[in-house]
């Protein structure tokens, strides 16, 4: 298993930033989500920050690698074509399922954290790994609700589908917060769990809350909160890369700045 | 393996269809957090309908919001359908029930005149 680079801090590129996210100081690189990405039209701003030596990976939305339906190969191939289009280093996607019974979640679902359900995730993972040219990493998404009769704890599910599969995991702290905040886990018994060994990077994102939930929206400030398991995680290892995610209701290029600095400073005060 | 897969594909699919179409909750689900996810769900779907058919929205004004609820809840979006699609059948089905005026035939371009 080749080693991971050193990424340093990032953000996601949108088409609707792309000039900020071009010009913004301290981007190191960026990553893409690959369903948008179309062979043979990538966005100029995507093929500039190449040019520049800018790493961008591909993340995807789709693969739905926690459904019960067989890994869908066409997804896979897209997501290998932009990995390889981008001279990407990793590519990743989510512990989630979109699509079940015919139907599309428009969002990324939870998984039961059952035996069963670990047992179909490995081996949808390890088809898709068949069919990629580099390492797959893997995030922990924002639930709203929780699966009945869990046999294991998030951190638990987690580090098992690592030692099954060789994946690499990508820790969204925003996720953990959220999680925390609606459905009452423990972040930290969660980032003792997980092999930190294996973390390919982190995600970074802000929300709201309305009433007594809080909203994983990607469309609003980080809280000082997410910063705060940022912290309590990088004091338990040197993330190789920390990533903001914005996806809308995209603030000045200033308070953008201002976001990643906040990070880059949580990151260098465990150098 | 295969009935592991077939396990989880029923309670998948079960999931969905209540959170989606309305059915009723799976056993052991707790009743306000599902509800919390349903209107989360919804709300995501109907945020993407309007920010790509803005011109359906602003028509519809305050009645978009009911309407595009009930139309969704009676067409869950299905695998492999486009946001796009969602939006334009939306427009359709608005359209079939009044809501919208009907779509007038495109005026002939003057580049366009056989002779």
């Amino acid at each position: 298993m080749s080693e991971l680079p050193r990424l340093g801090v990032g953000i996601g590129w949108r088409s609707e930033i792309d000039i900020t996210v071009e010009r913004l100081p301290g981007v190191d690189f960026v990553e893409v989500v690959a369903e948008n990405i179309h062979i043979g039209h990538i966005p100029e701003s995507v093929v500039l920050l190449r040019e520049r030596g800018v790493p961008v990976l591909p993340h995807g939305v789709s693969l739905s690698l926690g459904g019960a339906d067989e890994v869908d190969a066409q997804r896979v191939k897209h997501l290998a074509e932009v990995a390889e289009a981008l001279d990407a280093p990793l590519v990743s996607d989510h512990v989630c399922f979109v699509r079940a019974g015919g139907l599309d979640s428009g969002h990324l679902m939870p998984v039961p954290r059952t035996r069963d359900a670990l047992d179909v995730l490995v081996a949808n993972v390890k088809a898709a790994q068949q069919d990629l040219p580099v390492p797959l990493a893997l995030e922990n998404v924002a639930a709203l609700l929780e699966w009945p009769d869990g046999e294991l704890s998030e951190g638990q599910f987690l580090a098992e589908l690592v030692e099954r599969t060789d994946c690499y995991l990508l820790v969204d702290v925003a996720n953990l917060y959220a999680n925390a905040r609606n459905l009452g886990t423990d972040p930290e018994r969660f980032l003792d769990e997980i092999p930190l060994e294996r973390l390919a990077y982190v995600h970074v994102a802000g929300g709201v809350e309305h009433g007594e939930v809080y909203h994983d929206t990607h469309a609003h400030a980080v809280l000082p909160e997410v910063l705060g398991l940022l912290d309590e995680l990088c004091s338990r290892v040197a993330p190789p890369g920390v990533l903001l995610e914005r996806d809308d209701n995209y603030p000045s290029d200033t308070e953008i700045a201002t976001e990643l600095a906040a990070i880059r400073e949580v990151v260098e005060k465990h150098r | 393996m295969t009935d592991a897969r077939e396990r989880l594909a029923a309670a998948q699919a079960e999931l969905l269809r209540a959170l989606l179409a309305d059915g009723p909750i799976p056993a052991g689900f707790d009743e306000s957090r599902f509800v919390v996810e349903r209107r989360a769900l919804l709300s995501k779907r109907r945020g993407v309908a309007a920010m790509l058919g803005p011109e359906v929205a602003n028509e519809l004004g305050e009645r978009f919001r009911p309407l595009f609820d009930a139309y969704a809840t009676a067409h869950p979006r299905t695998a492999g359908s486009r946001a796009r699609e969602d939006a334009a059948n939306f427009a359709d089905w608005a359209r079939e029930r009044g809501e919208l005026p009907p779509v007038e035939t495109p005026r002939k371009r003057w580049w366009r005149r056989s002779s």
